[in-house]
């Protein structure tokens, strides 16, 4: 497999973008084709604790949640769903765990849409299990582990194959809680970006010699650590003004998996999504206001304007008034898409899309940036940089700056002060980098060797 | 594209960040509760801005006029990290400004350390570590270094720590407390292993747990269990114990808010 740059946008406006519909359709699963004109729910769920004790009790806890999760759809007359199994990491490090579980879900699944037509499938995103106990290994016997599970879990009926990709985290963990925006981009832009193209070129071998779908990744290790330290409005760990800088950078590393051979869905957490569906136009999955049972957040609303797929992100199986929790998501977010289609039917798509972005466009500035006007502006930035992964990440950053001071300027953007010479120190910052990558990269291997004892170099190739 | 007026945002959202935000700013702030010294002011200044230099340039200017290197510790450097503690419990400086001013005091006491064969009494030991299977560990971190600002010693056993060596450790050096921190259900079942495993050794100390998916009504379910939901709460935690005990029901008392 070869990495193809973006270098031009899939759309000609932001205006084109709309949930349900993709530039490029990705068929896949039982009947479904994602990003074709009608938006779908993806329920993704976790085992309860015990169920980990054994290979048995976890194949049986998902057998449960998918047989759950499936009458319900049928119950409520849903016509389509897609399951997502985040790997815990015994299915990954024991890739038969893996293998077995979506043989038994996607039995399942082949059984309901036998007998009920339901459109469905399944996508198994592996755990990112190349670290020792101290370190990130990237290359080496994890990795080969890690691409078993990949292929196991493939050939035993997982349509979509995804993951959460960690390169460049432990430099951007180091980073973010130091206000160190020059190793928030080497970590995500630089570092999380090659590695990204080292683990997706390889997942998408193995998904074209199995028949499935490389799906996408998601900055979930790095951006969605800012947005949770970030927090919510009053909160007082990280400025929300430097996550949205930190996901801006994230939708230049999140492009690499469709660089390097992945067509979508991209996952759910993936924030920075709608910059990346701007650019790419691959269908994507979002999450907000039905991820709730797993975080919150300050953009319920907004990330659904764009979405092809809608998430709840996580939720433990257990029993709540409605029934199974895995059963009382799905239903929610089966009836999110049924709003969501029945717009899209009656062309009334872009005044939902705009009511959905605009109740959150002033909440927050991570949401100002995401708006899919102004994502569309992030993903021009990195597209005109395409070829060169440090300065399209420097280039997302810098424009979300702008983007956030022209908000500021119009009156309807409020941001505290705090936010305001965070924003203002992380545009200093930025204009002191250098504009060569090849002296971004030199400075940064030098300093952060010296700094974090368990940044090892060997596990990336620059 | 749908867009409000001005003045109709706030019938739909309310920024009360913006709204309660203090008048006074951080700078303003530390100046009131930095002390009157001026040799010891330096040193807080120097903590507060996160400047490690000017950390060892203030403590050689208070060695210099004859100051005990060790109680330099306790009469200079965390008396000069408290300042940023206690902004950062009134919301006036954010977790960044923390950690930059936890690093710059360290590397004081490193150099305070450095010019003394004594050895300092610190306040006690906690154990810091990430469940068994589990690799996330930047929520650990930030409790560690926080816990060291505060004048603790830290054992960081680091992550994916198997339940025995937690144990083991424990009772080798009796901390004041054990954390755990895990971001999924399924390596938080760790923490009851490491539970039962202590309770059976006889250890009675407080095993303070939070992170992802770890939520209050788990942690109760084991006996030692006290629910951190910010990593802030951990030095508060050990804070408490010093001052009123480990006993388990009285910290849920204090603590627990759900």
């Amino acid at each position: 497999m070869t990495v193809n740059r973006y270098t031009k946008m899939a759309y000609a406006n932001a205006d084109e973008m709309v949930f349900g519909r993709a530039k490029f359709p990705v068929k896949g699963g039982l009947g479904l084709e994602i990003g074709a004109g009608y938006a779908i729910p993806e329920l993704n769920y976790a085992p309860r604790p015990q169920a980990g004790v054994s290979k048995d009790a976890l194949v049986k806890e998902y057998e449960r949640i998918t047989k759950d999760a499936m009458a319900r759809i049928v119950q409520i007359g849903a016509p389509a769903v897609v399951l997502e199994t985040e790997h815990v990491q015994q299915m990954s490090n024991n890739p038969s765990w893996g293998a077995e579980i979506a043989h038994v879900q996607k039995s399942i699944l082949e059984e309901y849409h036998e007998e009920y037509g339901v459109k469905c499938g399944l996508r198994h995103t592996i755990g990112d299990i190349r670290e020792d106990r101290d370190y990130l290994a990237l290359r080496g016997s994890k990795n080969d582990v890690m691409l078993d599970a990949f292929e196991q879990c493939a050939s035993q009926g997982a349509d979509f194959l995804s993951i959460e990709s960690m390169g460049g985290k432990e430099v951007f963990d180091y980073a973010i809680v130091r206000d160190d925006i020059a190793g928030v981009l080497f970590g995500i832009g630089v570092l999380g970006t090659s590695d990204m193209e080292f683990v997706w070129q390889n997942i998408a071998s193995i998904a074209k010699k199995t028949g499935r779908v490389a799906a996408g990744d998601t900055d979930c290790a790095q951006a969605n650590t800012a947005m949770f330290i970030a927090g919510g409005l009053l909160d007082k760990n990280l400025a929300h003004t430097t996550a949205i800088v930190a996901r801006c950078i994230a939708a230049a590393r999140s492009l690499a998996a469709y660089e390097s051979g992945a067509t979508g869905p991209g996952k759910d957490c993936g924030y920075e999504n709608t910059i990346v569906k701007a650019i790419s136009g691959v269908p994507i999955t979002q999450e907000g206001k039905t991820s709730t049972c797993a975080h919150s957040d300050v953009m319920g609303n907004l990330t659904m304007q764009c979405c092809d797929m809608w998430s709840n992100e996580s939720v433990e199986y257990h029993g709540e008034f409605g029934g199974t929790t895995v059963q009382v998501w799905v239903e929610s977010l089966a009836y999110d898409c049924s709003l969501m289609n029945t717009a899209l039917k009656t062309g009334n798509e872009k005044v939902l899309r705009d009511l959905l972005m605009l109740s959150d466009r002033y909440r927050d500035p991570q949401g100002y940036v995401l708006a899919y006007d102004n994502a569309y502006r992030v993903g021009e930035a990195i597209a005109k940089n395409g070829n060169d992964t440090y300065l399209r990440s420097k280039a997302a950053a810098e424009t979300c700056c702008t983007i956030l001071d022209e908000g500021v300027k119009s009156g309807k953007l409020s941001l505290t002060k705090f936010e305001l010479n965070a924003l203002a120190a992380v545009q200093k910052d930025l204009a002191a980098l250098p504009t060569e990558k090849s002296k971004f990269v030199e400075n940064c291997m030098t300093k952060y060797k010296a700094e974090i004892p368990v940044f090892k170099t060997e596990n990336y190739v620059l | 594209m749908l867009d409000f007026k001005k003045e109709d945002i706030a019938t739909i959202l309310v920024r009360y960040n913006v709204a309660m935000e203090k008048t006074m700013t951080p700078d303003e702030a530390a100046e009131q509760l930095y002390p009157k010294d001026k040799l010891l002011k330096a040193v807080a200044v120097a903590i507060y801005d996160g400047e490690e230099d000017d950390v060892i340039d203030a403590l050689d200017a208070l060695l210099d006029a004859g100051k005990d290197p060790l109680k330099l510790i306790d009469e200079a450097l965390l008396p000069g990290m408290a300042v940023v503690s206690a902004l950062y419990d009134e919301g006036i400086i954010f977790l960044p400004n923390v950690m930059m001013s936890a690093d710059a005091m360290l590397e004081g006491i490193d150099y305070c350390k450095s010019k003394t064969k004594e050895i300092p009494q610190s306040k006690g030991t906690v154990i810091c570590h990430v469940a068994e299977g589990d690799v996330h560990d930047i929520g650990k971190n930030i409790v560690a270094a926080l816990l060291r600002a505060d004048g603790f010693d830290v054992i960081d056993l680091g992550r994916d720590v198997p339940v025995d060596e937690v144990v083991s450790k424990a009772a080798e050096v009796k901390p004041v407390m054990v954390t755990g921190t895990a971001l999924m259900t399924t390596t938080m079942y760790a923490f009851k292993e490491v539970n039962d495993k202590m309770v059976e050794k006889g250890l009675n100390i407080p095993f303070a747990c939070g992170g992802g998916a770890v939520n209050q009504e788990f942690v109760e379910s084991y006996s030692l269990g006290v629910y951190g939901e910010e990593a802030a709460e951990a030095a508060k935690f050990a804070n408490y114990i010093l001052k009123n005990g480990a006993n388990i029901d009285n910290l849920r008392d204090e603590f627990h808010f759900h």
